[in-house]
């Protein structure tokens, strides 16, 4: 009995000492938000995992977002203050994306949140930014519903930088058409992948629109290792190339089946097939496949902002080049000072007008208008090709295409 | 009554303490299978997943009021237990857990891709109907059920086919029947908690009830003592709001995490509270009293 009573009282105070230090460790961090909160500092959140699954789009786009905000700093900061960016890591959890987003919002007082880079976190993020009045933009969600809710009705504080499949494919499909001269195309689509049937249906589209015939429409799931039959009923068509909207697995092996059977033909496809496994998957039979994405870093064709962006990044990061997370965490924290620019204002009800006027604004990953229906009309696209480099395969920026 | 609440927390805390309320219900259910009866389940978050998506396809697609929908999700997550447990309750041990964990995998892959689910993208645009007063009141409500089946004949009947399953066999005891409701119970539980959750979060995905999840639940019971409430109730408490009080040291976060999980089984091996009876230390004297009596009267 005394046993068991000393026992629950090093419980207790176990408890209590984590507890406490819990509080003591928050109250700490609300004194050093209050120190920096002088009216001199404008916060910007950053909403991202650093840790979990989807860690590598969080640390990328953190890493675009500290280098626009030391850059506006060093010049002098916006409207007069400083630009502070506030760090959360949700792990990569979608109920910890609420309370982050909450913690941002309600803890640290920011006035911008930037991200979710995946849809899901967005969407999660985006109904509590907009009750509080707090602009938030992603850097990275291309999914339905997140700049309007579900019964269609917009979103006045959420906005996203991304390349919309839906923008980027008919430009895409009218390069194929004008100057690889592709007449007749096969679609091959994964029809347990949602990804994969979205893209089908723009592609689908845009090949009507710009009189492509589609000669063969062919089907294939997830997961799949043998594309025999399939290869077997596009090749009679004499197709010009092959439309492919599933993933890079997938993607490697149908090329290798297709040149197995001797059809000297070429595909394209989405962001999905943009990995190395496309290659370790495809070897020799991929190079030549073409995969169109918001943002390529190609210090050779790059030029103005883009290229004063690419050099400052590889020289911070021992000559690496930055990719699209990076770029696009860049220009949401550049769009946010602009915006507050010409605002004159950092309060989110104010400035949240000016990301609306949004016309042809020139970021690193190319130019943004922001449309009536508040997604992002977003140029260029970057179509990438599969070709022999100093280090094997890799992709090199085959052409940047206006979207208009 | 949420409105109080309003006025004292900011949402941030509010949020805080309406995922914990969640986690309890869904805990004190596992505790029910794990704690009492002793069944080693490692796909709880699969029932809590059916809750979710049941409650949340009521009221999205077919118009249902929450409270219809979120005893609906409950009784969905318990058929699914009871559809489970069929084949899965005839083992023990090691090779129910493994069975259980494989069955928890098969439901969220199930979600995964049907279409009403939205499969890989999710289910949006549910209504936010829970808030912590709800939350709180259903944690007593949970709490006050725990109690009561810990000391009626169900119980007993629960703790006697954990300590020895033969024995309680050979006084009576359908050991399947028992261990079936009881595992209906507790994923009933489950699945309520999954209705509060996806109405709180707003948007659900397979990918957030994984094993991940189904182990978390675990450790909330385990740590906090396995088969007693209070200790599961505190086990949750610290684990949940323990991650959150940690961000102030950022990059070590997990990492202490992980050592204050370490560290506290090292203490305590039973759990926080396990082996511990709150009842006979708050009342104390009670007992002594007893104690005195018998004692005179015996001597």
């Amino acid at each position: 009995m005394k046993k068991k009573s000393i026992l629950l009282a090093i419980v207790t105070i176990l408890a209590l000492t984590l507890v406490t230090v819990g509080c003591g460790g928050g109250g700490g961090e609300d004194t050093t938000s209050t120190d920096s909160n002088d009216e001199a500092a404008i916060k910007i959140g950053f909403l991202g995992a650093t840790t979990g699954g989807h860690a590598y789009y969080g640390i990328n786009t953190l890493a675009g977002m500290k280098m626009a905000a030391d850059e506006l700093n060093e010049a002098g900061g916006v409207i007069g203050k400083q630009i502070e960016i506030v760090e959360a890591d949700h792990g990569s959890k979608l109920s910890e994306g609420a309370t982050v987003a909450q913690k941002l919002i309600q803890r640290d007082k920011v006035n911008a949140i930037v991200g979710d880079p995946t849809t899901g976190i967005t969407k999660i993020a985006a109904p509590i930014a907009e009750d509080n009045q707090v602009v938030q933009i992603s850097a990275g969600a291309v999914g339905d519903y997140v700049v309007n809710t579900e019964d269609g009705k917009l979103r006045e504080f959420v906005y996203r930088n991304t390349l919309l499949n839906a923008v980027a494919v008919p430009p895409v499909v009218k390069y194929l058409k004008d100057e690889l001269g592709w007449n007749k195309v096969a679609v091959v689509t994964s029809m347990n992948n949602d990804y994969s049937v979205g893209l089908t249906k723009l592609f689908k589209e845009a090949l009507n629109d710009a009189g492509v015939e589609i000669v063969a429409d062919e089907s294939i799931q997830d997961g799949d290792q043998n594309f025999s039959a399939q290869v077997t009923s596009i090749k009679p068509n004499n197709p010009d190339g092959i439309v492919f909207t599933g993933y890079y697995t997938e993607g490697g092996l149908f090329m290798k089946e297709v040149r197995k059977q001797g059809l000297d033909i070429d595909m394209v496809g989405g962001d999905g097939l943009l990995a190395e496994t496309l290659w370790e998957m495809g070897g020799e039979a991929v190079n030549g496949s073409m995969v169109y994405c918001g943002f390529a870093a190609d210090p050779t064709m790059a030029e103005g902002k883009t290229k004063a962006f690419i050099e400052n990044y590889s020289t911070a990061n021992d000559g690496a080049l930055p990719d699209m997370f990076v770029a696009q965490g860049y220009d949401a924290v550049m769009m946010l000072a602009d915006a507050m620019k010409a605002a004159e204002s950092d309060d989110p009800v104010v400035f949240k007008e000016e990301i609306k006027k949004f016309e042809d604004w020139q970021g690193v990953s190319g130019t943004i208008t922001i449309r009536d229906d508040h997604e992002p009309l977003k140029s260029p696209v970057y179509l990438l090709e599969v070709a022999e480099g100093d280090n094997g395969q890799q992709f090199k920026v085959k052409a940047v295409i206006p979207v208009k | 009554m949420n409105q109080i609440f309003e006025s004292i927390l900011d949402p941030y805390y509010m949020q805080v303490l309406t995922l914990l309320g969640i986690y309890i219900i869904a805990a004190l259910g596992l505790n029910l299978i794990t704690g009492a009866t002793g069944m080693f389940s490692f796909g709880h978050a699969a029932y809590f997943a059916v809750g979710a998506y049941g409650a949340a396809i009521l009221t999205v697609n077919f118009g249902f009021p929450f409270y219809i929908a979120l005893v609906a999700g409950g009784l969905m997550a318990s058929l699914a237990a009871i559809i489970i447990g069929f084949p899965a309750l005839r083992l023990t041990g090691d090779y129910l857990g493994i069975v259980t964990l494989g069955f928890g995998e098969i439901i969220r892959v199930v979600f995964l891709n049907m279409k009403i689910t939205g499969g890989a993208i999710g289910l949006s645009g549910i209504a936010k109907e829970t808030n912590l007063s709800i939350v709180i009141v259903l944690v007593m409500v949970t709490v006050y059920i725990m109690y009561a089946l810990d000391n009626s004949r169900f119980g007993r009947a629960l703790v006697a086919i954990r300590e020895d399953d033969i024995a309680a066999e050979s006084m009576g005891i359908n050991v399947m029947t028992y261990k079936m409701k009881a595992f209906a119970l507790g994923c009933f539980f489950a699945g309520i908690a999954g209705g509060l959750y996806s109405h709180l979060i707003l948007y659900i995905n397979p990918s957030d009830f994984g094993f991940a999840k189904s182990f978390e639940f675990l450790c909330f019971v385990v740590l906090g003592g396995l088969g007693s409430i209070p200790g599961v109730i505190l086990g949750t408490t610290v684990l949940t709001l323990a991650p959150e009080f940690l961000r102030a040291v950022a990059d070590y976060r997990m990492m202490i995490y992980g050592a204050l999980m370490v560290f506290m089984m090292i203490i305590r091996p039973k759990g926080l509270l396990g082996d511990v009876n709150l009842h006979r230390i708050f009342f104390k004297k009670k007992y002594q009293k007893q104690a005195n009596r018998s004692t005179a009267a015996g001597g």
